[in-house]
């Protein structure tokens, strides 16, 4: 697009012309140029510089004359070159820099109205303008400067004035010196464009008069028309008149007669090229891409097939290849193709668009296309004309005539020089020698490159690595190896990813040149190993190596690669003797230049070398013989012979030499297996394609822990190996090239559990503990007690170094497991179970100093070190453990020595040992509350609950309690009871109440034995002697111990039991019945009831008996008595029984009207045992 | 004149690809039948962009290169079938015609027992059908 002049490639830009009072030119030129659309001036200090304006064209070939300078008629004299053209070089440039739309005189006022001398001096000076200008159609405009706004005015003079200058009253203005130039401004756009618009219609009105004139006139009316609009800003009617013009011009092809036919073949596309910028530069600013674009295809399918002359079609190509970067560079700087896709739903339905022909990139690429068609057809011609090579450029002085796309000799005559017209042979040397100026390969690379990073930033990867791979043969066809590698280098990468084989082959071809040019052998060999190893299988060997749709590496097809197999492998496993003829390879390589390959799991070289290994066992014993399979694959199209095969374990010891027994040995010893290492000889060491080579043998380990084989490295001849990593065929990955191929696979080893199955990596178990570890007790432990926990550490065989004993509690019950970090933040409380000591070694006091003794205790975690032991000795240490909680805990124990010293590298054996020990609560204390006999107090709460105190007793106030406090054993262990007692919990607790053991001298009682589920009990009195809803009663103490054993220096265990919280009242009414012990059938017996009461008022109480069946009762059934304040009521009754037997009084309900609380007396309280007649033990007795 | 015709995977891998010029020009053809994966791509995952509607298998032209046209057609197991043709002037019924004959054609190969999924078709029954559908079309 540059190489366009910039007239054409921007819109035009009016002109105006200034003359006179040049002071004001400067700021009103800013003026005029800062406007929108701006506005260009040309400047003449005064109107004697008259002739400077429209000077131009008048010189070269046209003598002064006022015809139209615009159109060049075909009445006009025929020009030095003996025939017109379509368009005038410079007719673009004039308009925007020699001829004006309009002309502004600028006149002093005093010159108009003062002297009459300078008047005459402006009339003069008017109309020598009105003379250049008239002819021209420019308009006029006088400008008047005032010194001061009051300057006096004559109107006869102003009337002169404009009859002079045949203007109208508007066209002549007056201005200050410092004038603010408003209304010059717009008055000049507004004759600007009136300028334009006759210019404009004028040519129209002869193209409408066709018939009388000729094609290429029309394509010129045509074109300034639409120049015009578009200095008008009319894009429509510019857009419409191009596109009349390039119709036109398309029509002349193969009518016209004017030129000689290459010239005017030329001529014709130089033309259209123009004109398709302009509509294409127009349809993109309008915003109208899929116009454009169509309109481009519409363009391009046209001109396609008019190449011309097939001998110089590099002509016709080098302007394909234009027109495609024009448009591409046109796209990209055009605004449109932002909103592209939007509008591209509303396809044209004569052509479908694709999506990437609305990317510059494409065109570029395209562009790059053409310009290698135009390079290769070029270089044919020179290569097959003699003439054509002989041609430079300093032949002939052929320069570009004044008409479009025309091409003229300059010849000198005299002083004069004239342009002649030239033949087309002359013209094609000067094409020619042209064309050899340019470096057309860097163009290439440049728009390719364009191409290739447009494609990456759209994601199309794969026209990118086109792209790539295009850039890359540019550069390897201009000897730029380094260049070309870094390009090829991104193609192959997608090519090996997607699999495209026979693509990739050829970009490894010029990949595996550019290595050899820059001479790097290895990558060179790597490169060829990965050709070789493609799964190429077409056997067509039609193509010979010199054609040149093949890239070096020759078509892709199995002789190919065998002969690269071949050249490869003569290459780097050359003996000693043949080091001299490598040179034809293009390397020099010193004699002892080894050469080492890795292949990792990613490498494209896997095909060549793949290595599975697996061990036939998943654990192994040390020193123990273990079978290990080493299966090995190459994709190399001919068999390969192995020198011989290293296999390389992480634990070196266990690396091993495989030797081809074939071979010499070679005294370059490996440096990854130790001398004395283990060898195997193999008869023969042969890779066959595709098949596998299956070796298996058995191995030993000393160390115990992961023996993981790493890689096998092959020895190909003196100087070159290959190391491929170790692969488990469990989890072997297909090779991706490979992996599509339609072919029958076999398994890397024969059995075939091992092949699904089979790992790399085996476990080396840890030799035999021959120390043993016992832990002397089991539970249950009960809650309180110091368990004590015996462990014993006896060596049977192996001393012990370095022991170190690691104890840990794990909760079992699911409480969470108590790890010592989570341990920190809680406080004591909150450990339901822990380690309370760890009672050391006895009798071992001299080596626990010796060896530092690291003792670390944490409530759940513990650390013992264990002194050095000989073989038979032993050492042992108890562990205490404290229950908080009922819970199930799990301990483990694990010790781990160094059987054989101290060294560094020896292996710890460790010994593990575990145990669940049940915590569980040693008894369990109940209480329960007693009140005296016979005897009953309304207490309000207990008949009445509140609804918070649901389960608590009630007990009166100041009146005596029992309190019975049951212990059970609850374990399988006998316990030995020392004490029970109940302690208050404060001095308030003292004074609120009153405890008292029951039976007197507690001590001896509180002593028992205790088998399991047996229940030990003990009374209590209890006087309450103040009033409270809560009476905390203190806690049970309870000391005991385990029964048995001879321990008796064993501390007591103290439990506490917390009693429950009592409500104490004063109960205003007690009843109480009074009835002998037994009674005796038949005999009377009283039985009174007796209401106390215990307040200050007076009490009404109404009560109910009910009758019993097996009494015979006197005295008032129901009535309601008043009870005086602190004096109590009896009620009567004779009673006589008729029953035997343990018999039912008759029940009494008592309802105190005041608390309208109604009780009965317990159903224990009022039954009485009736004997049938009087107990004669007791007589006895008595006697 | 259908000078190639393709099967490409789902991985983008060639899984047929068979060219019909006497010209030895198969490696151009390998670079359109790749360069066009992007096209489907983009179509693919902005259905809205392009204004294509994916309710059919049928792509349409992908994109034309100098020479050619490219014509794509997308199964329902993501399985990429391509075209390339030298002529100009293609009516979409005879492509759409084409394809599915093609498409009848693939479907018979890879439901031999024996044929792997999503490895290379080397039926030679394939090729041959393929090659009767091809040259039983001559768009114009």
């Amino acid at each position: 697009m540059e190489e366009y002049p910039e007239e054409l490639r921007t819109p035009p830009v009016s002109l105006a012309a200034l003359f006179g009072y040049s002071e004001l030119h400067a700021s009103i030129s800013k003026h005029l140029h800062s406007q929108q659309p701006p506005i260009n001036a040309l400047a003449f200090p005064d109107l004697s510089h008259l002739s400077l304006l429209l000077a131009h064209d008048d010189q070269i070939n046209r003598t002064p004359s006022f015809r139209d300078p615009l159109s060049v008629s075909d009445s006009s004299p025929p020009t030095p070159s003996g025939c017109g053209g379509i368009l005038k070089r410079d007719w673009l440039l004039k308009h925007r820099t020699k001829v004006p739309a309009l002309v502004a005189a600028f006149f002093p006022s005093h010159h108009i109205f003062g002297d009459p001398t300078q008047w005459l001096q402006v009339c003069s000076d008017l109309d020598n303008l009105k003379s250049v200008i008239r002819p021209k159609n420019i308009k006029l405009v006088v400008v008047v400067v005032q010194s001061s706004p009051q300057e006096e005015i004559s109107e006869d003079r102003l009337v002169a004035l404009r009859k002079r200058a045949e203007l109208d009253s508007k066209y002549v203005l007056f201005v200050n010196s410092s004038i603010d130039s408003e209304l010059t401004l717009s008055l000049s756009r507004h004759l600007a464009l009136a300028y334009y618009r006759e210019e404009g219609r004028r040519i129209k009105s002869r193209i409408e008069k066709r018939s009388s004139h000729s094609l290429d006139l029309n394509v010129r009316y045509c074109f300034k028309v639409a120049v015009y609009a578009e200095f008008r800003r009319d894009w429509g009617e510019a857009l419409k008149f191009y596109e009349d013009a390039y119709h036109s011009l398309h029509e002349m092809i193969g009518t016209s007669a004017r030129l000689p036919a290459i010239q005017r073949l030329v001529e014709i596309k130089t033309i259209a090229e123009q004109l398709h910028f302009k509509i294409s530069t127009l349809l993109l600013h309008g915003g109208k891409l899929i116009e454009a674009v169509t309109w481009f295809h519409q363009h391009k399918s046209s001109y396609e097939k008019v190449v011309g002359s097939t001998e110089f079609i590099f002509l016709h190509w080098e302007w394909m290849s234009r027109q495609f970067l024009v448009f591409a560079e046109l796209l990209e700087t055009s605004s449109a193709t932002v909103q592209s896709f939007s509008s591209l739903n509303q396809r044209t339905t004569e052509i479908s668009l694709t999506e990437f022909e609305f990317y510059p990139a494409y065109y570029y690429q395209l562009a790059a296309h053409y310009l290698k068609d135009k390079k290769s057809t070029l270089e044919l011609l020179l290569s097959m004309s003699v003439t054509a090579q002989e041609i430079d450029s300093s032949s002939e002085s052929v320069i570009p005539s004044v008409y479009v796309g025309q091409f003229a000799q300059l010849l000198e005559k005299g002083e004069a020089f004239t342009l002649h017209s030239i033949t087309d042979e002359e013209y094609i040397r000067y094409t020619i020698s042209e064309a050899k100026r340019f470096q057309d390969s860097f163009e290439i690379v440049a728009w390719l490159k364009r191409s290739y990073e447009s494609f990456t930033n759209l994601k199309a990867r794969r026209m990118a690595a086109l792209c790539a791979f295009e850039v890359g043969r540019e550069y390897f066809g201009l000897s730029d190896p380094r260049n070309a590698k870094f390009f090829f280098d991104i193609t192959a990468n997608l090519y090996r990813q997607e699999g495209w084989v026979t693509l990739l082959w050829e970009v490894l071809g010029y990949l595996r040149e550019c290595s050899r040019k820059l001479g790097a052998y290895k990558e060179f060999v790597e490169l060829s190993l990965e050709m070789v190893a493609l799964p190429v299988t077409s056997y067509g060997d039609s193509g010979n190596l010199e054609n040149e749709k093949y890239g070096p590496g020759g078509p892709a097809t199995i002789s190919g690669r065998e002969r690269i197999h071949r050249e490869i492998f003569t290459l780097v496993c050359r003996e000693d003797e043949l080091t001299s003829s490598t040179g034809e390879s293009g390397f020099n390589l010193a004699i002892d230049s080894p050469l080492d390959l890795e292949i990792d799991l990613v490498s494209p070289l896997r095909p060549v070398l793949l290595a599975s290994v697996a061990f036939h066992e998943q654990m192994i014993k040390p020193r123990a013989l273990c079978s290990i399979t080493l299966s090995l694959l190459s994709h190399l199209p001919l068999p390969v012979d192995i020198d011989h095969l290293e296999v390389q374990f992480n634990q070196s010891t266990c690396n091993f030499v495989i030797r081809n027994s074939q071979r010499p040995l070679w005294d370059s010893a490996s440096n990854t297996v130790q001398r004395g290492g283990q060898v195997e000889n193999e008869p023969s060491l042969v890779l066959v394609p595709n098949n596998w080579l299956r070796l298996t043998y058995a191995i030993k380990s000393e160390q115990s822990g992961k023996l993981e084989c790493l890689s096998v490295l092959a020895k190909l001849g003196p100087f070159f190996t290959i190391c491929s990593r170790a692969e488990s065929p469990a989890a072997m990955e297909d090779l991706p090239v490979w992996k599509h191929e339609n072919r029958v696979e076999s398994l890397p080893t024969k059995d075939p559990v091992l092949a699904v199955f089979g790992q790399k990596a085996t476990q080396v178990e840890e030799p035999e503990p021959q120390v043993d570890v016992s832990l002397g007790a089991s539970g249950p432990a009960l809650v309180g007690e110091d368990f004590t926990m015996p462990i014993e550490v006896t060596s049977k065989g192996h001393a012990v170094y370095s022991g170190e004993l690691k104890i840990n509690l794990v909760d079992v019950g699911g409480g969470g497991l108590f790890s010592p970090r989570e341990a920190e933040p809680f406080s004591l409380e909150s450990h339901h179970v822990e380690i309370c000591g760890i009672d050391g070694a006895e009798g071992n006091d001299e080596s626990e100093s010796e060896t530092g003794n690291i003792k670390k205790i944490q409530q759940s975690f513990g650390l013992v070190s264990v002194p050095d032991l000989k073989d038979g000795e032993s050492w042992s240490c108890k562990l205490e453990i404290k229950w908080h909680r009922p819970k199930p805990v799990m301990l483990f124990v694990s010790l781990g020595y160094l059987p054989h010293g101290s060294e560094a590298s020896a292996q710890k054996v460790h010994i593990h040992k575990s145990l669940q020990i049940e915590g569980k609560m040693p008894v369990f204390i109940s209480n329960r509350f007693m009140l005296p006999h016979r005897r009953d107090h309304l207490l309000v709460n207990r008949i009445k609950p509140a609804p918070d105190s649901e389960d608590m007793s009630s007990l009166p106030l100041n009146e005596k309690s029992v309190l019975v406090v049951g212990a059970k054993n609850c374990t399988e262990i006998a316990l030995k009871l020392v004490s029970m007692s109940i302690e208050l919990d404060d001095e308030q607790g003292e004074t609120s109440c009153l405890i008292q053991q029951g039976g007197g001298c507690g001590d001896t009682a509180g002593s028992a034995n205790l088998a399991p589920g047996e229940e030990f009990k003990k009374v209590f009195t209890v006087i309450p002697t103040m009033r409270t809803p809560k009476l905390g009663l203190g806690s049970v103490h309870l000391k005991w111990r385990r029964q048995g054993g001879n321990n008796t220096t064993e501390a007591f265990v103290s439990t506490k039991h917390k009693l429950p919280e009592v409500n104490v009242e004063a109960s205003p009414l007690v009843m109480s019945l009074n009835c002998p012990p037994y009674a005796i059938l038949g005999e009377p017996f009283t039985y009174a009831v007796r209401i106390c009461n215990q307040t200050q008022l007076l009490q009404e109480a109404k009560f109910a008996l009910a009758d019993a069946q097996s009494f015979v009762l006197s005295g008032s059934h129901s009535n309601t008595v008043s009870v005086l304040p602190k004096s109590e009521h009896v009620l009567s009754y004779k009673l006589v029984p008729l029953t035997c037997g343990q018999q039912q009084l008759p029940k009494i309900t008592l309802t105190s009207v005041r608390y309208s609380a109604e009780f009965q007396p317990s159903a224990v309280a009022s039954s009485i045992f009736v004997f049938p007649s009087a107990p004669q033990a007791n007589a006895t007795d008595k006697q | 004149m259908i000078v190639c015709v393709a099967v490409v995977g789902h991985q983008n891998n060639p899984l047929y690809i068979q060219s019909f010029t006497e010209a030895d020009d198969a490696l151009k053809l390998h670079h359109i039948v790749h360069c066009s994966l992007d096209v489907i791509d983009e179509r693919v995952n902005n259905p809205k962009k392009s204004g294509t509607t994916l309710n059919e298998a049928f792509l349409g032209l992908l994109y034309p290169t100098l020479n050619y046209k490219v014509y794509g057609y997308l199964t329902n197991t993501k399985v990429k079938f391509i075209m390339v043709t030298t002529d100009l002037d293609v009516r979409d019924t005879d492509v759409r015609s084409f394809f599915r004959k093609f498409h009848a054609a693939y479907v018979d190969a890879v439901s031999n027992p024996f044929h792997v999924p999503g490895k290379k078709i080397t039926s030679r029954t394939f090729a041959d059908s393929v090659s009767n559908i091809v040259r039983s079309y001559t768009f114009n």
